[in-house]
């Protein structure tokens, strides 16, 4: 029974490599008085193309608190953990920071990742923040500990419907693509077109890998609806989807949710895409987008779309509350969450601040703007709030 | 005697081991588990059976996804629920190895890719019953003889159906049909000549194999208390050929090595090297292959078959 | 009835890719007998070279196009050199290769992420994206121009194997390795060949794709299984399955997501659903082998 005498030492090895990984950690924790805040984001699979910019968010806005004396006279230190947007691997990652002692976890990754990561916290309620709009990732569980700090998918349709109704819109199209956001998004979208009186008649999907989106919009185009809605967040199929609209010729107006706000399209669509109205969660106008873009324009040269604006907020939203608990408790951060009212961050309309006191969803429904594509680039709001 | 005594002796290591670690490595050794349990029924199927299926993640995905819907939503008892599971996927995988087990080499690989697809295309689309592409949660392991399960408990349960797993292999290898496996692997035709029924034999490694795959699923889908389709796709099943491969495909251990060596690679490069260790990873999988078929174990095999054949020259 | 036209047109086009990953498939397993499932990855990254080329180094495209597919036949050349050559020459088993490629996979995704990243680039295609209409058949320059250069490279590679001596020394290895090499056909020159022109091909389907979309990493996979179930379809024995396969799968995928009421999700089911039907009933393809002769 050789395979016996293997298990054993075969167990034991894992045993060793455990036994190291565990004075590794006892080392780091004790290695420096900082406050530790674990970031889950994907650099290695498929949402890396917005989980990237929105780390760069997270990562601006530690440094620029570093910078100012750090909080509660301690340095934020960030432990960034890749998940490849693999769920599994994310609820292990989000094990993995725990055991390294960080006080709260952001989730920069798909929803289905998020998910699976919420199912790590809820069981030692170590308060986890994430920007994804997935309006499912509060209700699935009970978990008072989870936040969300970006646009529900309700919220935008709601904004979008609001800004809809001055068109006087019947009938709607509803085209999405084959991902979890995507597949969230359109339900939402249909559930609040449904309530505004908009009859959804073609629901089309474009699945990851296709071609071309040409018998879906040929739907699209003889039901002769009064608009399109658009709640795929695929780059390369959403990009397919205007190449098809402007073929057949459609002049419906088309708006869409807040992935269309993700700088690629106006490179992979460009120029297709005049005239086009999508939720973004950023104003410029607002003071305080206008200081995350003026830090953003400061260390990176450049102007920022709205992706880095979510990063910044979900870590701006840990340090205000960490700041009023006075502590980095668990329990006291998560009752400093809960009771964050009147912050006002870079995200959101003119005028409108979060809001925690009422759900674990803090963005102001009021907060969504509408915004339309202008010489290929992200024009001015023309619609705010949900009224 | 003695057999039995070493296979408790592994048990109660393994079994111990979930007690010594952070919540952090038990949750690594638990997923680890279910990675080696596969492996070790995948070893048979691909490396001992010579079937080149690339459904057997979407065997565990179906074990996972239908326990957790019988418990939920028909309200089935746990024991329950897993019997019928069980059954199930047999059923299911009866239908498939009836109709894959006609096909050869690459054919089968990309029938059962084919059906691996669809299953991810049912979960995407079903509605309430599959939850879509979020999934399934909130649910929970329900109390066993009235005991809580936690952690250390789901990583037991995997750690019995692994060896359960192993046990029930490693005695089917050793009999007439682990050999009439092996035959038709090397040469079909040959086997069929002996008087091997083929297409029976390739049916029922393909049905047993998979069955295992789903009770190991079972338990997965209790270690987050959540089921999700991409889990289940196309890049963990090369996953899992990767190890087979790596460790020595037809040898038992080759596959508990191979499992063990890629699925601690990913976590405990990745801090080290990045995103490079990905690309490691397909660096050490063609290496492999190129510099030992027979993968880890066959490497081993060479170095002892060389020491051996060195000592008995300077015996000589 | 436009509509049905204008649909046939940009289905035609999608064939066209897809029965290029499938030629791509099928120049390595006729003479090796090896499916490469990183003709997938052949054809991703045909669409960077052409990225970086057109769109970086704004290069002209009459000269981004061969720039990149030569770029392609060299990876497929060295890949050969690397990771098959050594198998074949030590006798491996007809399972070692199809592996190592597998790894390759690995290695060609990972390599392209690591330097591109998960973005997504935009390539633009040499005659843009005008409506064109030819008599009651209207579409896109771009899908017109994909239809053209994929039918020549069909008739290329069909004239290369039926009226060339290289050509029929190609079709006697993949008819019986030995006897080829007892005819004194140098069988690692056809091998490498075959792969430097598989890798070749992927890459016009990669970069012909690319202007509709995008380029980006993730359409590796969509390219690997709609190229093999092509060539499932149509057949292996033959270069004109490829293409036959891959309009067919084409209209098969279109037409259902256009006038088969069912939900559009669903409709992703339409390509493992033919690729399984036709293991099962037809393995050999649409298109059977050749009498001898």
């Amino acid at each position: 029974m050789g395979i016996a005498r293997t298990m054993i030492g075969a167990g034991l090895r894992v045993l060793g490599v455990a036994g190291l990984a565990t004075g590794v950690m006892a080392g780091a924790a004790n290695a420096a008085d900082t406050i530790k805040i674990g970031v889950i984001t994907d650099k290695t699979g498929n949402a890396r193309f917005y989980a990237e910019p929105v780390l760069q968010g997270i990562m601006l806005a530690t440094k620029i608190a570093n910078a100012n004396g750090g909080v509660l006279g301690k340095k934020i230190e960030l432990l960034i953990e890749d998940d490849s947007n693999k769920p599994d691997v994310s609820a292990s990652k989000a094990q993995k920071l725990i055991d390294a002692g960080v006080v709260a976890i952001i989730s920069n990754s798909s929803s289905t990742a998020t998910q699976q990561a919420q199912n790590t916290t809820i069981k030692t309620l170590i308060p986890q923040v994430t920007h994804n709009g997935s309006d499912t990732l509060t209700r699935k569980l009970d978990n008072k500990c989870f936040f969300q700090i970006g646009p529900l998918g309700s919220i935008q349709i709601r904004t979008l419907m609001a800004y809809a109704r001055s068109k006087k819109l019947k009938t709607a199209s509803l085209v999405t693509d084959n991902s979890a956001l995507g597949q969230i998004l359109a339900k939402y979208f249909k559930i609040g077109l449904e309530k505004s009186g908009v009859k959804v008649t073609v629901e089309e999907v474009i699945p990851a890998g296709s071609k071309s989106a040409l018998p879906q919009m040929q739907k699209v185009r003889a039901a002769k609806t009064d608009a399109i809605f658009v709640a795929g967040v695929l780059a390369r199929e959403n990009t397919l989807f205007f190449r098809a609209y402007r073929q057949l010729g459609l002049k419906q107006p088309i708006m869409g949710s807040f992935n269309l706000s993700i700088p690629t399209f106006l490179r992979t669509a460009k120029g297709l895409m005049e005239g086009v109205t999508f939720i973004d969660a950023m104003d410029p106008a607002k003071p305080e987008a206008q200081a995350f873009i003026a830090a953003y324009q400061k260390e990176f040269g450049k102007k920022p779309f709205s992706l880095p604006a979510y990063g910044w907020d979900d870590m701006n939203f840990l340090i205000q509350a960490i700041k009023r608990a006075g502590s980095t408790d668990k329990a006291k951060l998560c009752a400093a969450l809960q009771g964050s009212t009147g912050w006002a961050g870079a995200l959101g309309a003119k005028g409108t601040a979060y809001d925690f006191s009422k759900g674990r969803a803090g963005f102001n429904p009021q907060g969504a703007v509408v915004r339309v594509i202008k010489n290929n680039d992200h024009g001015p709001v023309v619609h705010s709030g949900t009224k | 005697m003695v057999a039995l005594m070493r296979w408790v002796g592994g048990a109660a290591v393994l079994c111990v081991i979930p007690f010594l670690l952070q919540p952090y490595e038990l949750d690594l050794y638990r997923k680890l588990l279910f990675w080696v349990a596969l492996a070790i029924s995948y070893n048979f199927l691909f490396g001992i059976s010579g079937q080149m299926a690339l459904s057997h993640f979407a065997f565990a995905g179906i074990g996972a996804y239908a326990v957790v819907i019988l418990m939920t939503q028909a309200g089935l008892p746990l024991g329950l629920a897993v019997v019928v599971a069980l059954a199930l996927a047999a059923a299911l995988a009866l239908i498939v190895a009836l109709a894959a087990t006609r096909l050869e080499g690459f054919y089968l690989a990309l029938a059962t890719l084919a059906f691996a697809q669809l299953l991810i295309v049912v979960l995407n689309e079903g509605g309430s019953l599959t939850g879509a592409t979020g999934g399934l949660t909130n649910y929970r392991l329900p109390p066993i003889f009235g005991f809580v399960i936690g952690g250390p408990g789901t990583a037991i349960i995997m750690i019995a159906v692994l060896l359960a797993t192993l046990a029930i292999l490693l005695r089917i290898d050793r009999s007439w049909f682990g050999r009439a496996c092996r035959a038709i692997r090397d040469n079909s035709e040959a086997a069929a000549a002996m008087g091997i029924d083929v297409a029976r034999t390739k049916t029922i490694a393909f049905t047993t194999t998979s069955v295992m795959a789903a009770a190991a699923g079972m338990v997965y889908a209790f270690f987050d208390n959540t089921v999700n389709p991409p889990v289940f796709g196309i890049d963990n099943a090369i996953m899992l050929l990767f190890m087979v491969i790596v460790g020595g495909s037809g040898s038992h251990l080759g596959a508990i090595i191979g499992a063990v060596l890629l699925k601690l690679s990913q976590d405990f490069l990745e801090p080290i090297v990045g995103h490079y260790h990905a690309l490691g990873f397909g660096v050490i999988v063609v290496v492999a292959i190129l510099i030992q078929p027979k993968g880890l174990i066959g490497m081993w095999d060479q170095i002892r078959a060389r020491r051996v054949a060195a000592r008995k020259r300077a015996a000589s | 009835m436009s509509d049905l036209l204008e649909l046939l047109v940009s289905a035609t086009a999608s064939g066209c890719v897809y029965g290029l990953v499938a030629l791509a498939y099928l120049l390595v397993l006729r003479p090796t007998g090896v499916v490469n499932f990183a003709s997938g990855e052949w054809a991703m990254m045909g669409a960077f070279a052409a990225y970086v080329l057109a769109g970086m180094l704004e290069v002209p495209t009459v000269v981004a196009i061969p720039g990149a597919v030569l770029v392609l036949a060299v990876i497929g050349w060295a890949t050969e050199w690397f990771t098959v050559r050594p198998l074949v020459e030590r006798g491996a088993g007809h399972l070692a290769p199809i592996l190592a490629l597998l790894g390759m996979l690995v290695i060609y995704h990972q390599a392209t992420l690591l330097v591109f990243g998960g973005e997504n680039y935009p390539l633009d295609g040499p005659f843009g994206f005008n409506r064109v209409e030819l008599g009651p058949f209207a579409g896109t320059s771009q899908s017109f121009f994909i239809i053209v250069m994929t039918a020549v490279i069909f008739v290329a590679v069909w004239l290369f194997f039926e009226r060339t001596v290289w050509g029929k020394s190609f079709e006697a290895v993949a008819i019986n390795r030995r006897a080829a090499a007892l005819m004194g056909i140098n069988l690692r020159l056809v091998t490498a060949l075959s792969f430097a022109g598989g890798a070749a091909v992927a890459a016009m389907a990669g970069l012909l794709d690319g202007p509709r979309g995008s380029v980006e990493v993730n359409a590796a996979l969509p390219f690997a299984v709609q190229g093999f179930s092509a060539l499932i379809i149509g057949g292996i024995n033959r270069v004109e399955g490829a293409i036959l396969g891959g309009i067919i799968l084409a209209f098969a995928e279109d037409l259902t997501r256009r006038y088969v009421p069912i939900p559009s999700g669903l409709a992703l089911g339409v390509t493992p659903v033919l690729l399984i039907a036709f293991l099962l009933v037809r393995p050999t393809g649409l298109l059977r082998a050749k009498e001898a002769g």
